[in-house]
């Protein structure tokens, strides 16, 4: 996969890959550690969008972040790295679906595969003491997990989230609403010791 | 006794606890707690329940970020990737540059027949552009986006299909002030992704590139660097990380 070097032409447009810029050093250090500061929260968001596969989570990682390094020069100067890492990951995360989606691997199929996983797995204890709040969560349907984890726990403003998943805020508020509601409704069947998920959206 | 502001609403009580509400409407927003304890209680769980979702993911916070994904390690990748595969990038750019040269080659033909139309300029016009958009997405089989140029001084003035080599193509036009036209042309099934390449032909020119399947045109009889600005234009209003990142038209240079 080539970067796409989309405004280094105006002097040549020449097919001269755009890999290797001459940066400072300083230029360097500056954009490793405006970047570097967003990873574990870009793992994290990873992570919820596929389920608690930590292993693809950091591939997804890994792919937006090569995305970012390439078009860093495409960002807006002045801006938010933030918003704009999130919202190439949740790009790359979408066109990855829509990718399986065309290869004809059902939807149907991959969403109890995944759905089975707890939220996060491995035997640390956090992960035991938040095992059913995570699989309640892991459940959830993609476009209300991920507002619910932006704005409860990435911080994210409601614009920023808005932005981050090309919606109007409405949608994020109204998605934020039921995710909510539906965690808290999973949540009060578990203690009271009934299983089955909820039927409502 | 009713607050004095407008209603408190669902997404008060959200931002409430998530620390979004403006000052204002926090004595509103307490005082509509205090007389409907349900909804009290249901929003003290949704808090607890954002909570426990902070703690069981901040564990992940603390873990040491793995080589793969620092950014000294994915720069160095990349400079060596760059010398490693310069040879087959240039093969690579060869087969693309033939691919882009044909669909470079048809928009300036087809800038050239419907440009000069006076009265049938476009098939679908701009006062029916959801329809347009939406017809042309159907054909296409991909979701279009019309890219607003007015920033440039052009206004859309309609749309029409067009056959290409392997399938459907759509042409875009627009016009400015001084009736001057311009084209973008789009295909879909193009992959690849390249950078901005000008070309040149009986006084039209146009910049190619591609970009998630899609190859775009911008054709005109308008010099190199309007035609650029319009590229840079469509480029960030139809690739999802320049659309949603809301790059603005001044680029700054790579240091």
């Amino acid at each position: 996969m080539m970067p796409t070097p989309t405004r280094a032409l105006a002097a040549d447009e020449s097919h001269r890959p755009a890999v290797a810029y001459c940066r400072s050093g300083d230029a360097m250090q500056d954009q490793a550690s405006l970047i570097e500061a967003h990873i574990p929260g870009l793992r994290r968001f990873a992570c919820a969008l596929l389920r608690g596969d930590r292993q693809g989570a950091d591939d997804l990682v890994q792919d937006c972040l090569e995305r970012a390094v390439s078009r860093w020069h495409l960002r807006r100067a002045e801006g938010d790295v933030r918003g704009w890492l999130y919202t190439i990951l949740y790009n790359r995360f979408l066109s990855e679906k829509h990718r399986q989606r065309r290869r004809g691997v059902p939807d149907a199929l991959m969403e109890v595969a995944e759905a089975e996983l707890p939220g996060v797995e491995g035997g640390q204890d956090w992960a035991l003491e938040h095992r059913d709040l995570l699989r309640a969560f892991a459940a959830l349907p993609e476009e209300q997990r991920s507002v619910v984890l932006l704005i409860g726990v990435e911080d994210l403003s409601y614009e920023q989230a808005a932005r981050v998943l090309g919606v109007p805020i409405g949608t994020v508020m109204s998605r934020l609403s039921r995710g909510r509601e539906r965690l808290r409704h999973y949540m009060n069947e578990t203690s009271m010791g009934t299983s089955g998920a909820a039927t409502q959206s | 006794m009713r607050p004095a502001g407008r209603p408190v609403e669902e997404d008060d009580l959200h931002a409430r606890i998530d620390g979004q509400l403006p000052r204002e409407r926090i004595e509103d927003v307490e005082a509509y707690l205090a007389a409907h304890p349900e909804e009290q209680a249901r929003f003290s769980q949704y808090a607890q329940q954002r909570l426990a979702l902070r703690a069981a993911f901040s564990a992940q916070a603390s873990e040491p970020i793995p080589n793969r994904l620092r950014v000294a390690h994915l720069l160095a990748q990349q400079r060596h990737q760059g010398r490693r595969h310069l040879a087959q990038i240039a093969a690579a750019a060869c087969l693309i540059v033939v691919g882009a040269s044909m669909i470079t080659a048809d928009a300036i033909a087809a800038y050239r027949t419907f440009s000069v139309e006076v009265r049938h300029p476009v098939e679908v016009d701009a006062g029916q552009e959801a329809h347009l958009v939406q017809w042309l997405s159907k054909r296409l089989g991909r979701q279009l986006v019309v890219p607003d140029l007015a920033a440039t001084g052009f206004r859309l003035m309609g749309g029409r299909l067009l056959p290409a080599e392997d399938g459907p193509a759509a042409q875009f036009m627009y016009e400015n002030g001084n009736g001057e036209r311009l084209t973008l042309y789009l295909r879909t099934g193009v992959g690849g992704e390249t950078a901005f390449r000008y070309h040149e032909e009986g006084g039209i020119g146009a910049f190619y590139w591609s970009d998630e399947g899609f190859g775009y045109a911008i054709a005109a009889k308008a010099d190199r660097d309007l035609l650029l600005r319009v590229a840079e234009l469509v480029y960030r209003q139809t690739s999802p990380d320049g659309a949603r990142a809301k790059i603005p038209p001044a680029l700054e240079k790579p240091s």
